[in-house]
């Protein structure tokens, strides 16, 4: 009888009313790991792969140490055929109509339903994660994921009518959320149309296990391919023809030296990096609430990293109080136990922990500890971490996982200030129970995400994402699925790749330019100067370019731009940005609609600047034309960019706002001097930028005389116009650490170097590749492209309750 | 029960203070109830420790002498003897916390229990249950014949007309609610009536039990109550002197459980006795 066994225990736990273990069996996983003889390969078109001669790495539970499998790594040749597989794939499922698609990803929905206790179990099994999170939430989303990406799929020839998938995707993952950071990005990029090549850290079955689900589903195996190896990889991964995009989810310095990696490699390269979150606590808040907010944001299996808590002063002794309070009664342990808060996230995640935490209190800071959790490896108790200084080095790294740096603030300005001080907007919370203080805050806070007392609630029809330093890409909603989509007809993406091209001095030195002989240009003569802070002003180096007609006759002198030039542009618009955000969209609309008459009156002048440079008079006239419209039609479309969600389970609205990116470096290119330079410039106006333009190589004088125009019509600083060597002006912005987005249509080389150089701030950037465009036509010179990148998506959750 | 709170000025200004987040409120009571379980040995002991909690209740229009004195037999024998012997539980002295009836049959309580020699306190719900609608001077009378008769316990309904006009009552105890409302005690509501337990005592160092009844009858309900006190007051409050529950249903649910996980069989319901 069972009570044999227990009677002693249960007379003591009678007394002391302990918690005891709930272990769930991981017999299934065994099972599993039995048919494959212990040994996990690669799962590549609809078949187990297991090339001979591999390295392999013990898959091992993190607590017990217990030996599951042995996991090839991949090699070079292996990657190749996967992403032959899923090109391969991709012939015939992009070819689907969207519903059969959608029928798809609805059995294999299914399909998880059926096998979802072998999943749970060995995702907590090995990532140590506590399996009531696995079971009752990751599992759940992974379902509605599927479910929500079917019906985008079954209405996209309506929908998304004028896009296309883009091709194969490789997907690089993290060691830990390898589950759910997959299905967040797989279910987009298959409802589209896409394929995928996911390639998981070494010793990760979990993606493996649900790509052999995907697989045995039958006529489709070479959509989801899954390979397990290093992140060496990675540019192998993206340098296979027929790879279009680039999906990387990990730590920021991991993400900026990728970015460098593949300039010019071809691929679209989206960043999910980081995983610290931000929780703001003021005095109007209900701060015990709060402090649940804090355990699911840092001290849950809910969130992947640490978090930083900025709490108003006049709670923040309440506030200690009551964390300490809540901290001693967490529960770590084993992740299959069915009763702890907390798992383990493994020996190298508890050493970062470790390290920070010495780090700080080293620095000065408070540490305080506590929680019913294993003392020994590879535990970490819940740590609370106070009166670090400001200028202490911790204060600045991103918070590891479990660790809470709580810092005190004043007034909810100052928050803001502290919150918005990092490199870092990957998704944050606000407490309060002041709606105009919270949508205050919302509003205010530079991030992807925004909870309204609540922290990680997470759904399929919300994007999510970050900004900055934690990349811009999205998943979720339908800005998730843009990610994997591309405006039809565009060229598939080549390597465009440069060798020989020296970062460290491309664009370095601007060639001396000398007199060219007398202007013999038509009057009126062009405005001389760099168009910044809304005037015209002399150039830093005090000297100037010849530009020719097209006949080679010298048509007249542009002021020749520096970096010192850049940088007051930069600042100009920057001191520019919160009254032009501030405006509501009509007005900017009314201000562009100004602008393009201001245009229309000058169309003769523009017409015959153009027909200089050997444009058709015809031609010149419906290109000045052109750029009118551009003007107008995007001071209409400033009108209506938020919207609302509604979500399951959540009482209240998810705003799903539009903001503007901040200080925008627009480098033009030289085919249609005057509509390219419009099309680029009227959405991001219209969108709330502020904006550095560098007009056409060839061809700058009519961007200076609409100039003109803009000197009596917009704020000072919204635009400024920096004439001179692309090439160096270029290389300023991608360098320049607070330009926030950098559009280049230039050269291929200058496409790669700005690719290089924006992995400095991590800032999104748009490259011509060294291909022309055709402004003229609809889609590339006005499309939603534009204005998806123009633009950033913030997610804002508006719970509601009496 | 000797009165503990001597009571406190009345300060509006930490009422006013107090926030209180619904839909927050409303996740953590699914969390507590998703994160904590309890299983085998653990979980026999919790609900013998439950057992000890219960306010073995009934308040019922027809109760009479006979079922009364039912009632506080099984308070008194609450599981199954050979039971509690294969958990070796049976010299622990395990009753439940007290009888609470009707003022009317609180006379019929004591003389049960003093028949079958045990101390067990008899609570009587007074003032006007379940509404509370009757005069203050009615109210206090009840209350006093109800002591008189034996009654150590009260449970006070609040007069709720002064409530949602501001003008509060002190007491020993809170109780979510009378258990004859069509809502009784639901895991939000009890959330936000501990934590203001909590915030009393950290601001007075005066210890206020809590009761909810009305609802609770399944051993699972039981032990999800026991880990919400846990969880939002600490262990001191897990004693019967500062925590209640109020049922009838529940106990006979606590005892099948009991005899599955000793006998690893289900019982059915004539194998134990009934109350």
């Amino acid at each position: 009888m069972a009570a044999t066994r227990a009677e002693s225990r249960a007379r003591e736990i009678f007394t002391t009313l302990e918690y005891g273990p709930v272990p769930e069996s991981h017999a299934c996983v065994l099972a599993w790991l039995d048919t494959q003889d212990r040994c996990l390969g690669h799962y590549v078109d609809g078949k187990w792969l297991k090339p001979e001669h591999r390295d392999s790495l013990p898959c091992q539970d993190p607590v017990t140490g217990e030996h599951l499998a042995s996991c090839l790594q991949a090699q070079p040749e292996d990657v190749a055929a996967a992403a032959e597989a899923a090109r391969t794939a991709l012939e015939s499922w992009s070819g689907l109509p969207g519903a059969s698609r959608a029928q798809h990803l609805t059995r294999l929905a299914k399909m998880i339903q059926k096998h979802q206790r072998l999943l749970w179990t060995l995702e907590s099994l090995v990532t140590g994660r506590a399996v009531r999170e696995v079971r009752d939430r990751d599992i759940p989303l992974a379902l509605q994921l599927l479910q929500y990406h079917a019906i985008q799929a079954h209405s996209q020839e309506e929908a998304l009518a004028g896009w296309e998938p883009m091709g194969v995707v490789g997907l690089i993952l993290p060691p830990t959320f390898s589950l759910l950071e997959m299905m967040w990005r797989i279910c987009p990029a298959l409802a589209v149309g896409c394929t995928v090549v996911v390639l998981v850290p070494p010793a990760s079955p979990t993606p493996l296990l649900l790509a052999q689900l995907a697989g045995e589903l039958g006529p489709f195996p070479g959509i989801l391919n899954v390979l397990s190896g290093p992140t060496s990889l990675v540019p192998v991964l993206a340098g296979q023809p027929g790879v279009q995009k680039v999906a990387f989810c990990g730590s920021v310095e991991e993400g900026r030296v990728l970015q460098r990696t593949l300039a010019g490699v071809g691929p679209e390269l989206g960043l999910a990096l980081g995983a610290e979150s931000l929780l703001l606590l003021t005095e109007a808040a209900d701060v015990d609430s709060a402090v649940e907010g804090v355990v699911d944001a840092a001290w849950s299996d809910r969130s992947p990293g640490g978090l930083r808590l900025l709490v108003q002063e006049s709670v923040w002794e309440e506030t200690m109080r009551r964390l300490q309070a809540r901290m001693e009664r967490l529960r770590g342990g084993r992740g299959l136990d069915g009763a702890v808060d907390m798992g383990t996230r493994g020996a190298a995640a508890r050493d970062l922990a470790q390290h920070y935490v010495r780090e700080a209190q080293s620095q000065g800071a408070q540490v305080f500890q506590a929680g019913d959790v294993p003392s020994d490896s590879p535990f970490f108790p819940p740590t609370l971490v106070s009166d670090l200084p400001p200028a202490a080095p911790g204060t600045q790294a991103e918070v590891p996982w479990p660790v809470v740096v709580a810092s005190p603030f004043r007034t909810a300005k100052e928050a803001l200030a502290m919150a918005n001080g990092t490199p870092r907007g990957g998704s944050a919370s606000v407490w309060s129970e002041r709606l105009g203080q919270a949508l205050e805050l919302g509003y205010g806070l530079q991030v992807g995400t925004v909870w309204v007392n609540a922290h990680g609630l997470r759904d399929p029809a919300v994007p999510t994402g970050g900004c900055r330093e934690s990349g811009s890409s999205r998943h979720g909603g339908l800005d998730g699925l843009y990610e994997y989509l591309r405006p039809s007809g565009t060229p598939a993406r080549l390597p465009y790749r440069s060798e020989n091209l020296n970062y460290e001095t491309f664009g370095l030195a601007v060639p001396s330019t000398l007199p060219a002989g007398p202007e013999t240009g038509p009057s009126p003569a062009p405005p001389y100067g760099l168009f910044v802070a809304g005037r015209f002003q002399a150039p830093g180096a005090r000297s100037s370019r010849p530009i020719q007609d097209s006949q080679g006759k010298l048509h007249g002198y542009v002021a020749e731009g520096g970096a010192k030039d850049v940088r007051g542009a930069v600042e100009a618009a920057h001191q520019a940005a919160p009254g032009w955000v501030g405006q509501s969209p009509g007005a900017r609309a009314a201000l562009l609609w100004a602008l393009a008459a201001a245009l229309e009156r000058r169309e003769p002048t523009l017409a015959l600047r153009l027909e200089r440079h050997g444009v058709e008079p015809k031609a010149a006239k419906a290109e000045v034309k052109l750029s009118v419209r551009r003007l107008r039609d995007w001071g209409a479309r400033a009108q209506a960019q938020n919207h609302s969600l509604q979500v399951a389970e959540l009482r209240g609205p998810v705003l799903r706002l539009r903001e503007p990116l901040g200080v925008l470096g627009v480098v033009c290119p030289d085919e249609r001097p005057l509509l390219a330079f419009m099309s680029l410039l009227a959405p991001t106006l219209a969108l709330g930028n502020t904006v550095v333009l560098v007009p056409s190589r060839t061809c700058p004088i009519p961007a200076l005389d609409v100039c003109q125009d803009m000197a009596t019509l917009l704020p000072a600083g919204v635009v400024n116009v920096v004439t001179g060597d692309q090439d160096h002006l270029a290389r300023c912005l991608a360098l320049h650490q607070d330009v926030q987005a950098l559009w280049y249509f230039g050269s291929a080389q200058g496409s790669q170097f700005s690719e290089w150089a924006s992995a400095g701030n991590l800032k999104p950037v748009w490259v011509s590749r060294g291909c022309p465009r055709a402004w003229e036509q609809e889609a590339a010179g006005a499309g939603p492209e534009l204005e998806l990148r123009a633009a950033r998506t913030k997610a804002l959750w508006l719970p509601m309750g009496d | 029960m000797s009165a503990r709170n001597p009571g406190t000025e009345l300060d509006l200004s930490w009422i006013s203070k107090v926030q209180v987040n619904q839909p927050a409120v409303l996740r953590r009571a699914e969390q507590i109830q998703a994160r904590r379980t309890v299983k085998k040995e653990w979980q026999a002991a919790w609900l013998l420790k439950a057992v000890t909690f219960i306010d073995l209740t009934t308040l019922s229009g027809d109760d009479t002498y006979s079922n009364v004195k039912r009632l506080c037999y099984k308070a008194k024998y609450p599981i199954r003897e050979d039971l509690l012997k294969a958990l070796n539980m049976h010299d622990k002295g395990i009753t439940t916390a007290a009888v609470c009836v009707y003022p009317a049959r609180v006379s019929d309580a004591v003389k049960a229990l003093k028949a079958s020699g045990c101390d067990i306190p008899v609570a009587s719900v007074a003032t006007g249950f379940p509404s509370g609608q009757t005069h203050l001077k009615t109210r206090l009378e009840e209350i006093k014949l109800a002591v008189e008769d034996g009654a150590t316990e009260i449970d006070v309904v609040i007069n709720r007309t002064l409530v949602l006009t501001g003008q509060w009552e002190g007491s020993d105890f809170i109780k979510t609610s009378t258990g004859k409302e069509t809502v009784n005690a639901t895991f939000p509501v009890a959330i936000v009536m501990l934590r203001a337990i909590r915030d009393f005592f950290w601001k007075t160092g005066n210890k206020i039990g809590f009761k909810p009844a009305g609802g609770i009858r399944t051993a699972k309900d039981s032990l999800a109550w026991l880990s919400l006190v846990k969880e939002e007051l600490g262990d001191e409050w897990l004693k019967p002197e500062l925590f209640r529950i109020g049922a009838s249903a529940l106990l006979l649910d606590i005892e099948r459980q009991i005899y599955h996980h000793v006998t690893g069989r289900y019982a059915a319901y004539r194998d134990l006795p009934m109350s």
